[in-house]
């Protein structure tokens, strides 16, 4: 019996809410999985469809992007272009074959570090139901460069 | 008179009276289903112009070449309506000023080329309303369908297998005329974002950038396909994305002059339904 | 060649109990780049923090990362330690081990491999952290105060009586916005011209302050610390310097009928007139529309009997271009149009009136001179309807929201006219009594218990008339019956929208608005004064429907802010702002557009000779607030934000 797949997921959140939410879990000492790492930007309007795609070449099974609900934004607006610029490069995606169920969305609050945990769990749970992304990592694998910085 | 001959007039009257000082539109190619761009500066020159249904390339991006409309005199242009449309972006996106192009706008079907009346970019709005409301057929719907068709692992190896012909030889950037940045994302190298080698992680890297770039940009004019020495279906790809703006945002590129760009607006009702 | 000092605090057991921090150090001691990698169970502590400097000097370290409790709790703490030792404090990052990892994870092993991930990709960020600076912008300490009403005013007031110079800029003729107009006042029955007068007064002739009355603003660029302003005096045909506002123009002029918009058409006016007696400046204004003379050509009999030579036809517009470091926007609001409830009969029916219309009528100052007359034959009306909510709370025809001071000044007005007319009655139709505010709920017991103002908790669905009477049909909810009242006047308590232009002015200054055209604060709980535009505030009823306590205290809030402003010659700020590559932007400024703060601007490069050879975005480091939209927006990658740069998300990913 081989071990069950264990996903790696990288999540992009703002700082003003989500990751706020994400700290409200820890202290609230809820446990979730312990699959996902986390990299803080100011708002989810900095969020770019490249860190998507650098997190895939880094081998990530899943990517999480996670930011404050509509109207809730610290910066006024950027969740609301972030949420177009999603809806587009997530139908791209779809197009080339690159699954959406691997690059999930939310809206977390400061005050939902409930909710943050139980996303966690449920994506986790998602992802390692969809294994790992072979294909994309077979891309990676003929790609002889390494990763240039 | 032909419509050719009417245009060749037109340019004529134009070049001589000194309202535009140039005129770019198409001239005979290397064979005779081929045309080439023209650039006419000279009214002696005008017959060197040719307009049948052979004259596809859209030469909108000619007018962003660096310099050419800085002296602020006009500059007349053949176009087609996704030319037009084009017009449209580069005003809403302050590459040109609307009103220094005057615009010889034609249009074709089946063998017949017929003229488009007006002059100047804001003239065209009903026919580009009539274009977002009946899109005509690109040819490529059959391929559309199959891909719409296929399961996410299928439609992930089609693409592996086209763009793995791809050389990055840039020919799309090159020939699209809303590419005009300066800079291209793939040459900035802090960070190389993308990978600059044609392997397959780079190829897919490139060519979904390039889409994403282009949503809610690009006017179906064919110009990347034509110039993909590899023949990538790349048209495909940036009108799916054009058919995701239009049914999520209900953006059709190029309709005005001040259209605001789709990626740099929003609605606070935009849909969320993908968002948990 | 970077050299990276990590600090693994164990925080007590609250770390260490699920991380093994002892591998954790080593696995990071032998990660490139890193020249210092030690663990300690207290970093945040004294000796903890004297451990890292010390750490700094003697490795001369190019950057620090504490892997530790999260960024939201010692980030501060550990770049002032590092700024200390002589470290930019932006070199200095968090990994966030604590309420990211150990706290939410039950497998050690698990929690330290994580671990080890978040510390890596940490330091592979801060080997490229480039050295900050906050960012300094020159204050010019002078306010802007916009709207003479009781907001604007105390906010002018408390910023000059702080030693700070303001300009005051009002719209109309005189000082006194909205409150100048009201009768008595709210819980405590004062005279509002009472208390009103002595505050204008004071605001004219405070030596800190210049009052520009009769002014439009015209155009706002500039950036906190140093807007430029343009207004526009309008011309009021009288010049101000040679009036001395005896007022015998006004009493000769032939043109008396004229509807006085102070007295919101229940009184007249001349063509060249004071909106009311008490007018601040006491400088009339030609009303250039219903001027005789404008009108025809001939009469001039104001100009033939000034003795002072002060009145001239033809006098321009004139313009006045400001520097101000601050601006406190107190425009206020205006009553709706009750003409949306054609089944109250506003406008059809001279005795149905509003509730402003009514403080007019009870204003000792007011057309009756305080006496409660109904406007169609003066007669005094025995019996009132009051209708509240009359546009506010519903949806289908007026607006959603509660205009907040209408239950009150509905109570105030049963209470004046039982005050006034001593066997009359007075009928409240209401849906709730919103009397939350100190004495205010006692005040509208008093309408009830004392001057027998009688409640009933039900909509009107129609008026009309009826034998010289106003008849009222609506619900009585509680009792659950039809109810018909015989009126001789109804009053409409209408609800409070935005000045009609509120969203074209915004505009102009570049703030946000809401659906309603109210100016929007940059957080409603915690920054409820300010704008999102640095440096703009907000004060009184262009904000929200607010009484004059509130408004007052609004203004005064923003008068604090202001003063805080300019308590420095400059301003620092956090240097997390973006920065544009002038020779790479393409020019598309489409980064101007998705700009939430209006911090990018068009800008045009020349050459010697004047010539544009380029256009590109300018970000502006006083406007920009950090959120990074732009950068994720800029196709040719022009665009890249201090502290999260590309370059360093990019190493953070790829270090994962």
């Amino acid at each position: 019996m081989s071990e069950p797949f264990e996903p790696k997921i990288i999540a992009f959140v703002c700082t003003y809410c989500t990751y706020a939410g994400a700290d409200l879990a820890g202290t609230s000492r809820l446990k979730y999985a312990p699959n996902v790492r986390i990299i803080r930007l100011p708002c989810t309007g900095r969020i770019s469809p490249m860190f998507i795609l650098k997190a895939l070449q880094k081998g990530a099974d899943g990517v999480l992007i996670s930011g404050c609900h509509p109207g809730d934004c610290h910066f006024t607006h950027g969740n609301y272009h972030a949420r177009r610029r999603w809806m587009v490069f997530r139908a791209l995606l779809d197009f080339i074959g690159i699954p959406p169920e691997r690059v999930k969305y939310s809206w977390i609050s400061a005050a939902e570090g409930v909710k943050f945990a139980e996303f966690i769990n449920s994506v986790t749970n998602d992802i390692r139901k969809l294994g790992p992304f072979e294909q994309y990592s077979q891309l990676i694998e003929q790609t002889q460069a390494p990763a240039s910085l | 008179m032909s419509i050719e001959e009417q245009y060749r007039k037109r340019a004529m009257e134009l070049l001589s009276g000194g309202a535009v000082k140039m005129v770019i539109g198409y001239g005979r190619g290397s064979n005779a289903e081929r045309r080439r761009p023209v650039f006419i500066s000279s009214p002696e020159e005008v017959n060197r112009l040719v307009l049948d249904e052979a004259c596809i390339a859209n030469l909108s991006g000619y007018l962003v070449n660096e310099g050419l409309l800085s002296d602020e005199k006009r500059v007349a242009v053949f176009l087609r309506p996704e030319g037009i449309r084009a017009i449209n972006i580069l005003a809403a996106e302050s590459q040109l000023d609307a009103e220094q192009i005057v615009i010889f706008g034609f249009d074709v079907s089946g063998n017949e080329v017929k003229a488009l009346k007006g002059i100047h970019v804001e003239e065209f709005e009903d026919v580009i309303g009539a274009i977002k409301e009946h899109a005509p057929e690109m040819g490529n719907e059959e391929l559309l369908e199959k891909i719409e068709q296929m399961n996410p692992q299928e439609r992930f190896a089609f693409w592996k297998e086209e763009f793995a012909k791809c050389i990055k030889c840039y020919a799309c950037r090159q020939a699209c005329p809303m590419c005009y940045c300066r800079r291209c994302i793939v040459d900035s190298n802090q960070p190389q974002w993308v990978n600059t080698s044609s392997h397959s992680l780079g190829n897919f890297e490139w060519n979904i950038v390039r889409a994403f770039h282009l949503s809610g940009r690009c006017v179906e004019c064919g110009n990347c396909d034509r110039a993909c020495p590899v023949n990538i279906p790349l048209r495909l790809i940036n009108h799916r994305m054009a058919q995701e703006v239009l049914k999520s945002f209900d953006h059709f590129a190029g309709m005005s002059k001040t259209q605001e760009p789709v990626l740099a607006s929003f609605k606070k009702d935009d849909s969320e339904t993908f968002i948990l | 060649m970077a050299k990276i000092g990590v600090f693994i605090c164990h925080c007590g057991e609250n770390v260490g109990a699920k991380v093994d921090c002892t591998k954790l150090a080593a696995a990071l001691g032998d990660h490139p780049g890193v020249a210092v990698s030690v663990e300690y169970k207290y970093f945040c502590s004294d000796p903890g923090q004297e451990s890292v400097k010390k750490a700094i000097r003697d490795n001369n370290l190019t950057g620090v990362v504490v892997a530790a409790c999260s960024p939201r709790m010692h980030e501060a703490t550990f770049r002032k330690a590092c700024a200390e030792a002589g470290l930019n404090p932006y070199l200095c990052e968090i990994a966030n081990i604590r309420e990211q990892c150990s706290w939410v994870h039950t497998d050690k092993d698990l929690a330290t491999e994580k671990a080890m991930d978040i510390t890596r990709s940490m330091v592979e960020k801060v080997k490229r952290n480039n050295k900050l600076q906050p960012i300094e912008v020159p204050v010019t300490r002078r306010a802007l105060v916009i709207g003479g009403g009781i907001a604007g005013i105390q906010a002018a007031l408390d910023i000059a009586n702080a030693g700070q110079d303001v300009v005051l800029v009002e719209r109309e003729p005189s000082l006194g916005g909205h409150m100048a107009q009201l009768s008595e006042t709210f819980p405590t029955l004062d005279c509002s011209q009472c208390i009103m007068t002595p505050r204008m007064v004071e605001a004219a002739q405070h030596p800190k302050i210049r009052l520009l009355t009769y002014s439009e603003i015209e155009s706002v660029d500039g950036y906190i610390g140093n807007f430029t302003v343009r207004v526009r005096m309008k011309s009021r045909y009288v010049d101000i310097d040679k009036c001395t506002g005896c007022g015998d123009c006004i009493t000769k002029c032939p043109a008396k009928k004229i509807s006085s918009e102070f007295d919101c058409s229940l009184g007249k006016r001349t063509a060249i007139y004071t909106p009311f007696a008490q007018s601040v400046p006491n400088i009339p204004v030609i009303d250039k529309a219903n001027c005789i003379y404008f009108k025809n050509g001939k009469c001039k009999i104001c100009a033939k009997t000034c003795q002072c030579d002060a009145i001239n036809f033809d006098m321009p517009d004139t313009f006045v271009d400001l520097e101000v470091g601050a601006i406190v926007v107190a425009t206020g609001f205006q009553v709706q149009n009750n003409s949306l409830y054609g089944e109250y009969g506003y406008g059809k029916y001279p005795d149905v009136i509003n509730g402003l219309q009514f403080e007019r009528l009870a204003s000792a100052s007011g057309p009756t001179a305080g006496k409660i007359m109904r406007p169609s034959d003066g007669a005094e009306p025995q019996t009132v309807v009051f209708i509240q909510c009359a546009g506010s709370r519903d949806p289908s025809k007026g607006v959603r929201y509660c205009s907040k001071i209408c239950c009150m000044y509905t109570a105030k007005h049963a209470m004046l006219y039982a005050h006034k007319v001593h066997d009359g009655k007075t009928h409240i139709f209401y849906m709730d009594i919103r009397a939350a505010g100190k004495g205010y709920d006692e005040f509208s017991r008093r309408a009830i218990e004392e001057d027998e103002a009688a409640y009933i908790r039900g909509r009107v669905s129609k008026v009309w008339q009826e034998n010289g009477k106003l008849m009222v049909r609506g619900v009585d909810t509680l009792l659950g019956k039809p109810v018909e009242i015989a009126a001789d006047m109804v009053v409409l308590a209408t609800a409070i929208v935005a000045q009609p232009d509120a969203k074209e002015f915004a505009k102009t200054i570049g703030i946000g608005y809401d659906e309603y055209g109210f100016y929007n604060e940059a957080h409603l709980k915690l920054r409820p004064v300010e704008s999102s535009t640095a440096g703009v505030f907000l004060a009184g009823a262009c904000q929200s429907p607010k009484d004059i306590p509130d408004s007052v205290a609004q203004a005064s809030a923003t008068a604090s802010k202001v003063l805080a402003l300019f308590s420095k010659d400059k301003l620092e700020r956090e240097p997390v702002v973006a920065t544009n590559n002038e020779v790479t932007c393409a020019g598309c400024w489409g980064c101007v557009l998705a700009c939430p703060y209006n911090a990018i601007e068009k800008k045009d490069i020349v050459d010697r000779s004047g010539r544009v050879i380029k256009r590109v975005a300018s970000i502006n480091p006083g406007l920009c607030q950090g959120c990074g939209t732009c950068v994720t927006f800029c196709r040719s990658n022009s665009i890249d934000l201090a502290g999260f740069t590309e370059k360093q998300i990019f190493a953070e990913v790829m270090g994962l």
